[in-house]
């Protein structure tokens, strides 16, 4: 990863708590559809188009919002037309249409942040703060795919003796799905026992755990933080200050454009695209070395890139 | 070093050395570390200076990838980042494992894995590192390659190191002083060459000398009792051994010299019959893949490749290779655990596989040893009658009788493997496959292990074991094979295969080669040998 994927995982936390903020809280569409735009900037940069897909599924439970609160939803004076007696107003519907696009500016969110921030950066940042638990979700992130292997193995075994889910009733299945948990309990019990003494044989519960973080805060990282910090202020304070929240409810009243709202607009700008510049910045230098020609005809400019890349 | 059959107590003394694993039970005795009891240390010392490697390389393993599991122990002891940091860097550059920094620990193999357990204890810069057959989970290249690295640190940190090892060959000649502990007891001890002049004198019913390297057994075999007691060099590695052998032999008593062609035609051929070309040495066709070609996903590499094998009555094929050459996955095809993609795997008409994987825990899902054996007779499809019948004899056999009310995971790791092997059995196979049988076991138990599977190969049983153990496959397999690069690249009698391999081959045969291209054993290079010189 490079780029703003290589950044201490504070930076990223801050721009996704407050890309979070700002979507809950402003819901003014061209401040929702900035952010959404933002975030698919930064991830199609970041070469991940395929965890895009995603939105589609999450597409049907969008629009059935935007559908079903005119129908559920009968505040506001403007009726635009009735449906089995009920009226249906023109702020249900605009109000159903911003719910869509801030829980879609979520989930696009959500997708982004789950690559960029993973579970090992989450826990980095907290385990200063909580060793022991940092300790203990660690050992349960590792388990899951282990167990997993382990009654893959299993399953293969107690085939040859009849014990297999894939077969039979539905009685039988599940207690064969019992059985082969059981073994995965034992066993995994077993190993346990080890676990705990390779533990206690390298000081555990001695000493008040330290933590390793992997992660160091460079000068990049701390300029970033600041400027994503203040850049985050301006939209804050101006939604503090009752600016930029379209009100629609109980009465649509038309959007104000003051040079308040210009302002805060500004500053979400700058705070949703500095990750996507970060990030088109390390794209552009890779692109502009890749025209440099080599005098050896075996070092092919493609495989230069990926072999220079840092690559964790 | 630490000598011993299993159960013998080699790992409660270990356990007694490292504080915090002390096992609970009456303990009486003092255990002084530096003038001091071991008690009296402080915590943190006692963690840090007394490191500890287990046997098992994955429940060792507490993280998930590998830089953190190097922290793990530094974390415990509440070091700044700062000197965690430089520690680390030292000790990755010292085990090469910057390359895997940031890999899950489940993609390491099982060398790199043990190699990472002991990176983790030295990071806390242990004075005195306890190793509990460390290796016994391992093939014999990583496991030489780990022994090399306790090696290395021991002469070049002057680390002292207590290891139990089964493997001899490796460790006794680097050790200082040997100790064989059995019923609990030391009862043999002293410097390596003190150590295989006492453990022959105690004669051969006590045991002991199946603790003894080749070239110690070799030249106690070879050389008349009253020399072999005064000799001041028992010679105990492949390199010391052969030069006794040839400075022995003389140039008087040389078989045929080297360079003249009638060396291959020495007295071994008489040994072990006409070569057969790799042709299959037993009776009917029972199982014959042709160019099976396997890979578990679809973008993962060929594991098989075009593997064509054949096996055939009353044989006993034993088959070898490197880490990851698909050893294993070619037992679950045969076993018909996995479907290959390409190729034809057959069975004679009636013939039955029954597999016996590594791991016996796999097997086991019932409270006692006995509702197992029953619940697979059941599934084997046998009357009641039949399947206590078959039961008990089977009880009988493998020694499980006292054992069969007993929790299946209370029971040890070879009475575990006996009693999987008997679950399989009850299935009637006619072809046997084992997944390294005798990984793991100490010397007497691999060899009581081995009579019990050739029983069953005189009761009509085939065979085909996975090994990395030469020594084993050399004396019991009836046809060799060696796996590389996804098939089969050679295959012939013991004899043949051990005797065209350079460095795949048995001690004994390193040893001898230049008089005896063909002997793989102590008993073959005995029965060669002029009369005068024979000794058993």
């Amino acid at each position: 990863m490079s780029g703003f994927g290589a950044m201490h995982p504070a930076v990223a936390l801050l721009y996704y708590a407050g890309l979070l903020l700002f979507a809950l809280l402003q819901l003014h569409p061209l401040f929702l559809l900035t952010e959404i735009f933002g975030i698919v900037l930064l991830t199609v940069l970041q070469g991940q188009v395929r965890l895009l897909r995603g939105v589609l599924w999450f597409l049907p439970v969008a629009l059935s919002v935007a559908l079903l609160n005119p129908l559920f939803s009968h505040r506001g004076t403007h009726i635009l037309f009735y449906v089995w007696d009920r009226q249906i107003t023109l702020e249900a519907v605009l109000y159903g249409l911003v719910t869509m696009t801030m829980l879609l500016t979520v989930f696009v969110l959500f997708i982004s942040y789950n690559y960029n921030i993973t579970a090992d950066k989450f826990m980095h940042l907290f385990a200063g703060a909580a060793p022991k638990t940092a300790l203990l979700t660690w050992m349960a992130i590792r388990f899951v795919p282990l167990f997993q292997r382990r009654l893959r193995e299993i399953t293969r075994i107690q085939r040859v003796r009849g014990i297999d889910t894939g077969q039979g009733g539905l009685r039988k299945r599940m207690k064969d799905g019992m059985i082969l948990l059981k073994v995965l309990v034992s066993w995994s019990l077993e190993e346990a026992l080890q676990t705990a003494d390779s533990m206690k044989a390298r000081g555990y519960g001695v000493h008040k755990r330290s933590s390793y973080g992997g992660y160091r805060m460079d000068r990049l990282d701390k300029l970033v933080l600041l400027w994503l910090a203040a850049c985050a202020c301006i939209p804050l304070a101006g939604w503090l200050a009752g600016h930029g929240v379209p009100e629609i409810y109980p009465r649509l009243k038309p959007m104000e454009w003051g040079w308040e709202e210009g302002w805060m607009y500004a500053g979400l700008c700058l705070f949703v695209l500095t990750p996507p510049a970060l990030e088109g910045k390390e794209k552009w230098l890779w692109r502009s070395s890749r025209r440099k020609t080599y005098p050896s005809a075996t070092l092919k400019p493609g495989r230069t890139r990926c072999m220079n890349s840092p690559s964790r | 070093m630490l000598l011993g059959p299993s159960g013998g107590g080699k790992t409660t003394l270990l356990r007694h050395l490292k504080r915090e694993l002390t096992p609970v039970g009456t303990c009486s005795g003092r255990i002084r570390y530096r003038g001091r009891p071991l008690a009296e240390l402080t915590p943190e010392r006692a963690a840090g200076e007394i490191g500890m490697v287990f046997q098992n390389p994955d429940a060792q393993i507490v993280m998930d990838t590998v830089w953190h599991e190097l922290a793990f122990g530094l974390e415990n002891l509440g070091y700044p980042p700062q000197v965690m940091r430089s520690r680390l860097a030292e000790i990755a550059a010292l085990f090469g494992l910057e390359p895997l920094l940031y890999q899950p620990v489940h993609q390491l193999s099982g060398g790199q894995k043990q190699l990472l357990n002991l990176a983790s204890v030295l990071l806390l810069q242990p004075k005195v590192l306890l190793l509990d057959e460390p290796t016994s989970q391992l093939d014999p290249v990583a496991a030489r390659e780990f022994i090399q690295t306790v090696y290395r640190l021991s002469e070049e940190m002057s680390m002292t190191v207590i290891i139990s090892e089964h493997r001899l060959e490796e460790v006794l000649p680097l050790a200082d002083r040997v100790w064989l502990l059995q019923d609990g007891a030391l009862s043999v001890q002293g410097t390596p060459r003190e150590f295989a002049r006492d453990a022959y004198a105690a004669g051969a019913v006590s045991g002991v000398r199946a603790y003894l390297p080749a070239a110690a057994r070799l030249f106690f075999a070879l050389s008349p009792p009253q020399i072999a007691a005064g000799h001041p060099e028992i010679p105990l590695t492949v390199r010391e051994g052969k030069r006794w052998l040839l400075g022995t032999a003389g140039p008087d008593r040389r078989f045929g010299s080297t360079d003249e062609p009638a060396m291959h035609e020495g007295p071994v051929q008489a040994l072990h019959g006409r070569s057969t070309g790799g042709q299959p040495t037993g009776g009917d066709m029972l199982l014959q893949c042709r160019e099976v070609t396997f890979r578990y996903e679809r973008d993962t590499p060929d594991v098989l490749r075009k593997l064509s094998l054949s096996l055939h009555q009353g044989e006993w094929l034993a088959v070898m290779g490197g880490n990851g050459a698909g050893k294993s996955t070619l037992l679950h095809i045969l076993g018909g655990l996995e479907q290959p993609q390409r190729g034809k795997l057959t069975y004679a008409k009636g013939v039955k596989a029954g597999y016996l994987a590594q791991n016996p825990l796999l097997y086991f899902s019932h409270d006692t040893a006995a509702e197992e054996l029953q619940h697979m007779a059941q599934v084997a499809g046998l009357g009641p009658e039949e399947a206590a019948r078959g039961i008990a004899g089977l009880a009988e056999a493998f020694q499980l009788g006292g054992v069969l009310e007993q929790h299946p995971l209370d029971l040890s790791g070879g009475q575990q493997q006996k009693l999987a092997l008997a679950m399989v059995l009850l299935l009637r196979p006619a072809v046997l496959l084992l997944d390294e049988p005798t990984k793991g076991l100490d010397p007497g138990a691999k060899e009581r292990f081995a009579q019990l599977l050739q029983g069953l190969l005189q009761q009509g049983v085939s065979m085909i074991t996975v090994t990395h153990d030469v020594e084993f496959a050399a004396r019991y397999a009836t046809r060799c094979a060696l796996m590389f690069d996804g098939s089969i690249t050679a295959e012939g009698t013991p004899a043949e295969f051990f005797g065209g391999n350079y460095f795949y081959t048995t001690a004994v045969n390193r040893m001898a080669r230049e008089l005896l291209p063909e002997a793989l054993s102590l008993e073959d290079v005995i029965e060669a040998w002029p009369s005068t010189a024979t000794r058993c």
